[in-house]
């Protein structure tokens, strides 16, 4: 990730400030940089390495490592070569390929779109825009799923009985795999979003002004200037939103088991489900999405390397907004069909199954009958000391692995990218491999991993903070980077110069200055948590349950009303959790969250 | 004023002596007062169930109403993840489980040796088929049925015959043969009993397959499938509710599965574990999950029949525990091929 031409072009003056200390000093700050490296190392090996290596094993061989002990007598390849020679591993992975790339070409599309709207044009109520899309973050994929599935059933379709009521001779089917992308790609441009808005926001726009100065139109100034200079921001954004749909098993579940089409997370957890489970082929089909994700992180690597893309610097500017003119109000239409298709469809979807005694709805005059409508759903969920036990739990949790996690990923972030010390590119690689494990999968191997560490960590919440630091590690500390990367190291040589010491350095310049990239990464980590299941569904035990298990336990317990009626409690809390967040983060200081966002 | 501490009076009164009558009538039918006495002072127990959550939470609540001290925390994972978590426990010598409690017999049966020797103390009121290891016991029963919608279907199916009838093309649904003991159950009965072209028949229908029958009890009831086989359990509660779906007892038979459900020997809360069970395998628990939640009882005399059951017209069908272990693989690669799920 780091930017080679940056480092070389920086290391003179880097090395001329070290210069200047004395050798004592020198070679204890060596010390600890050998330290530093060393327990960065020891952290990732627990939270990665050793579970990686616990999977692999498992994928290799026929075992359960904590059952059978750890050997490798049966290590063989059969397992692999099986899945491999297995032709619906090939169909799950070309659907799997198919849906994500569809999806993050859409998502890619709406993201850029509303970031440039939101943060460079003068389009009105951008607020609302901004607001409308990051939302589609706090609905857990399974509840997209089943909200689409209430709009987009070819038989029972909500959107399907207005077409008929409206006497309009159209269908829709969202059990297909365009049913599949469209959903993707709208719930997942927020990544998008997030990535290139904070990009946006941080470019000096004197360098758009110096392109329309010598003659170019807006449009072109976006492609040739604009879009460029944040290339990272868009490719990491564009990596890790293909990567998170990767791993999403909610809304697959949920629109392609009508038809029985199988992306690989479905087929994993089909896997697990089975009687007798097969975890070690599972195992082995997740090797196949690690591979695909290894060569995309590869790829972005070589697309980004050699190139310089520091865009904040030492001088001080002035965001700009373009006047759009009465094409203003074409990008704010466009901003309000968002907010429609994302937010209020399938709201109005969760509501109607929430309040609905029963989901069959006979037709348009069968919808709108209000003695069908009851709250008994609610009493139902609320009935459930569960309900309320894993609210807690869920915020207890999001709450460690966000401060910890926010905290390991700004250490790592920092390493990597504003250090030359020996082993950061290790520490860069092995921070980078979880993203390409789905959760159902490295829930196995954490379980195998952890749970016969003295000390009693299994049982308690603290085991599912730490799948979750571990699992989330990549976003979090690729959400970072580029605002390190954005950072120009000339700052922190002001503050070395000035005779601030290393962490001095990091607390007055380069924490204030990443700090909306700390806050959203913190909050990211906090929504992703909240909503995690796959490594919650293996790790959780009877009073640590958390509120995604038990979504998943009212959907698959066959109660469409209860699931969604705890759709909306989950989706309000968050909603109200992250306003608080932003709200407070708002009043300490001009970075927050809410900047970041709008 | 005065009428209010009469009541109380009569009140307190009432509840002393039902709180003298329970420990009595509590003796003989759940257990000694040295167990009940112990369980209560462990005051807690952890439950793993592969059953639905929310059923089991209203066992729970039921067992609460009888013995209030003592809280179930309950875990509930999906037949092939519990049985994971269960070996992996186990081996890294933490299992937490007080009472497992599992629908599948054959993958339970291996296990064994995890758990202590049991039995509730109406054991020989027990039919000794359901049973494969003294130590694991038919805490729950479950019994297949046929639903469907009645807003949907005009002229209903009235046997597993009828299911197969081409007019209900690409109505039906049901739930795939890999999912567990008691789908497996269903399947090996339409074979032996049904015929062997009965899968056949059945899949040129195109159903719906569903992971489990609980999502497509769901389905049935927002019209994705107009019918199909299903647990009665994961109906009856619908349409108690109120829902537009009817369930019949084919007169060919009907398929019952036995849980089986064990305390292991690393239990915590032993006695607590004890007394739930025996509360779950007494008259009283089963006669609760007959009524309330629809299940069979593996009892040889049942205390009651689910609605619509009538003993003298419809055949239970245990499977032969040999050959459940036995044919599982084959036959389910077989009815893979047949309904063209892809594995």
């Amino acid at each position: 990730m780091a930017a080679e031409g940056e480092s070389t072009l920086n290391g003179q003056a880097g090395r001329r400030t070290e210069a200047t200390r004395s050798g004592v000093e020198d070679v204890g700050r060596r010390a600890m940089a050998y330290l530093w490296v060393a327990l960065l190392l020891a952290i990732l090996s627990f939270l990665v390495i050793y579970p990686v290596l616990t999977l692999l094993l498992g994928a290799l061989t026929d075992t359960n490592p904590v059952v059978d002990g750890f050997s490798l007598r049966h290590l063989s390849i059969t397992n692999f070569l099986t899945v491999l020679a297995n032709p619906n591993v090939a169909e799950a992975l070309a659907n799997t390929l198919i849906a994500c790339g569809g999806g993050t070409l859409i998502a890619v599309v709406i993201g850029l779109a509303f970031s440039w709207i939101v943060v460079r044009t003068n389009t009105p109520l951008k607020g609302l825009i901004a607001a409308a899309s990051i939302l589609p973050l706090f609905a857990p994929p399974l509840v997209a799923g089943v909200a689409w599935s209430i709009l987009g059933s070819p038989k029972t379709g909500l959107i399907n009985t207005m077409f008929k009521w409206a006497h309009l001779d159209w269908h829709v089917d969202f059990y297909s795999l365009w049913g599949l992308v469209f959903v993707f790609g709208i719930y997942y441009a927020p990544y998008v979003y997030m990535f290139t808005s904070s990009a946006l926001r941080n470019m000096d726009p004197s360098l758009e002004e110096a392109a329309e100065i010598s003659g170019a139109s807006a449009f072109a100034t976006l492609f040739s200037v604009t879009f460029p200079l944040i290339m990272p921001a868009i490719v990491s954004g564009m990596l890790l939103s293909f990567i998170v749909m990767l791993g999403i098993y909610g809304i697959p579940a949920v629109l392609g088991a009508p038809t029985n089409l199988a992306v690989l997370t479905t087929y994993i957890f089909k896997l697990t489900n089975w009687s007798p489970p097969l975890y070690n082929t599972a195992a082995a089909v997740a090797i196949i999405l690690m591979m695909v994700t290894g060569a995309l992180v590869f790829l972005q690597q070589k697309v980004l390397s050699g190139r310089s893309y520091t865009t904040v610097a030492g001088k001080a500017f002035r965001p700009r907004n373009l006047d759009l003119g009465p094409w203003r109000w074409f990008t704010f239409a466009l901003g309000l069909v968002y907010l429609v298709v994302v937010v209020i469809l399938p709201s109005l979807a969760l509501i109607v199954a929430a309040f609905r005694k029963f989901m069959f709805i006979r037709d348009a005059a069968s919808l709108f009958d209000m003695r069908q409508y009851s709250l008994m759903h609610f009493y139902s969920i609320f009935d459930n000391p569960l309900t309320l036990n894993s609210i807690y739990n869920a915020v207890e949790v999001g709450i460690i692995t966000a401060v910890v996690g926010g905290a390991l990923a700004f250490a790592i972030g920092y390493t990597i990218h504003r250090t030359r010390l020996a082993g950061r590119r290790g520490i860069d690689l092995i921070s980078t491999v979880p993203v390409a494990i789905p959760g159902l999968v490295i829930g196995v191997a954490y379980l195998w991993a952890w749970i016969g560490i003295p000390g009693g960590l299994y049982g308690t919440i603290w085991i599912l903070a730490l799948a979750f630091i571990a699992r989330f590690m990549p976003d979090t500390v690729k959400a970072l980077s580029t605002s390190f990367l954005q950072i120009h190291r000339e700052l922190e040589e002001a503050a070395w110069v000035c005779g601030k010491g290393m962490l001095g350095t990091i607390a007055t310049i380069v924490l204030p200055l990443a700090r909306p990239g700390v806050v959203a990464s913190m909050t990211l980590l906090f929504v992703l948590s909240i909503r995690e299941l796959g490594s919650s569904l293996f790790l959780y035990t009877s009073n640590t349950m958390v509120m995604s298990v038990l979504l998943l336990d009212y959907y698959e317990g066959g109660n469409l009303g209860k699931t969604a009626a705890f759709s909306l409690v989950q989706t309000v809390l968050l909603g109200v959790l992250i306003g608080g967040a932003n709200w407070l983060a708002r009043g300490a200081a001009q970075g927050s969250v809410a900047q970041r966002i709008r | 004023m005065k009428s209010s501490i009469v009541a109380r009076i009569v009140a307190i009164a009432a509840l002393g002596l039902a709180l003298n009558a329970l420990p009595a009538r509590a003796q003989q039918e759940f257990g000694s007062p040295e167990l009940i006495a112990a369980a209560k002072a462990e005051g807690k127990l952890v439950y793993y169930t592969a059953n639905f959550a929310e059923v089991e939470q209203e066992v729970i609540k039921e067992f609460n109403k009888r013995f209030p001290e003592i809280k179930v925390e309950m875990v509930r994972a999906p037949g092939g993840q519990l049985i994971t978590r269960v070996r992996t426990e186990a081996a890294a010598g933490k299992l937490i489980a007080d009472i497992v409690d599992h629908s599948d017999r054959a993958l339970m049966l291996p296990l064994a040796d995890l758990f202590q020797d049991y039995a509730p103390p109406n054991a020989s009121d027990y039919n000794p088929d359901s049973l494969v290891s003294p130590k694991l016991w038919p805490r729950a029963t479950v019994v297949w049925s046929i639903a469907y919608n009645t807003e949907l279907v005009t002229n209903p199916p009235k046997s597993w015959k009828d299911l197969t009838k081409p007019e209900y093309d690409h109505m039906t649904g049901q739930v795939f043969a890999q999912s567990g003991g008691t789908t497996w159950t269903r399947i090996m009965f339409e074979r032996q009993v049904l015929g062997e072209d009965y899968w056949a028949k059945q899949a040129a229908t195109h159903p719906i397959l569903y992971p489990s029958g609980a999502p497509m009890s769901d389905s049935l009831v927002r019209g994705e499938v107009a019918m199909g086989p299903l647990i009665y359990n994961a109906v009856y509660p619908k349409q108690k509710e109120g829902a537009p779906i009817k369930i019949i007892f084919p007169p060919e038979g009907v398929p019952v599965n036995p849980y089986a459900s064990g305390i292991p020997k690393t239990a915590a809360h032993p006695n607590a574990a004890r007394l739930f069970l025996n509360w779950c395998m007494s008259k009283e628990g089963q006669t609760f999950m007959i009524k309330e939640l629809g299940n069979l009882t593996s009892l040889k005399v049942a205390p009651v029949y689910p609605e619509g059951f009538d003993p003298k017209v419809v055949k239970v069908w245990y499977p032969n525990f040999d050959e459940y272990v036995k044919l599982h693989a084959a036959w389910v690669a077989d009815w893979d091929k047949i309904f063209g799920y892809r594995q």
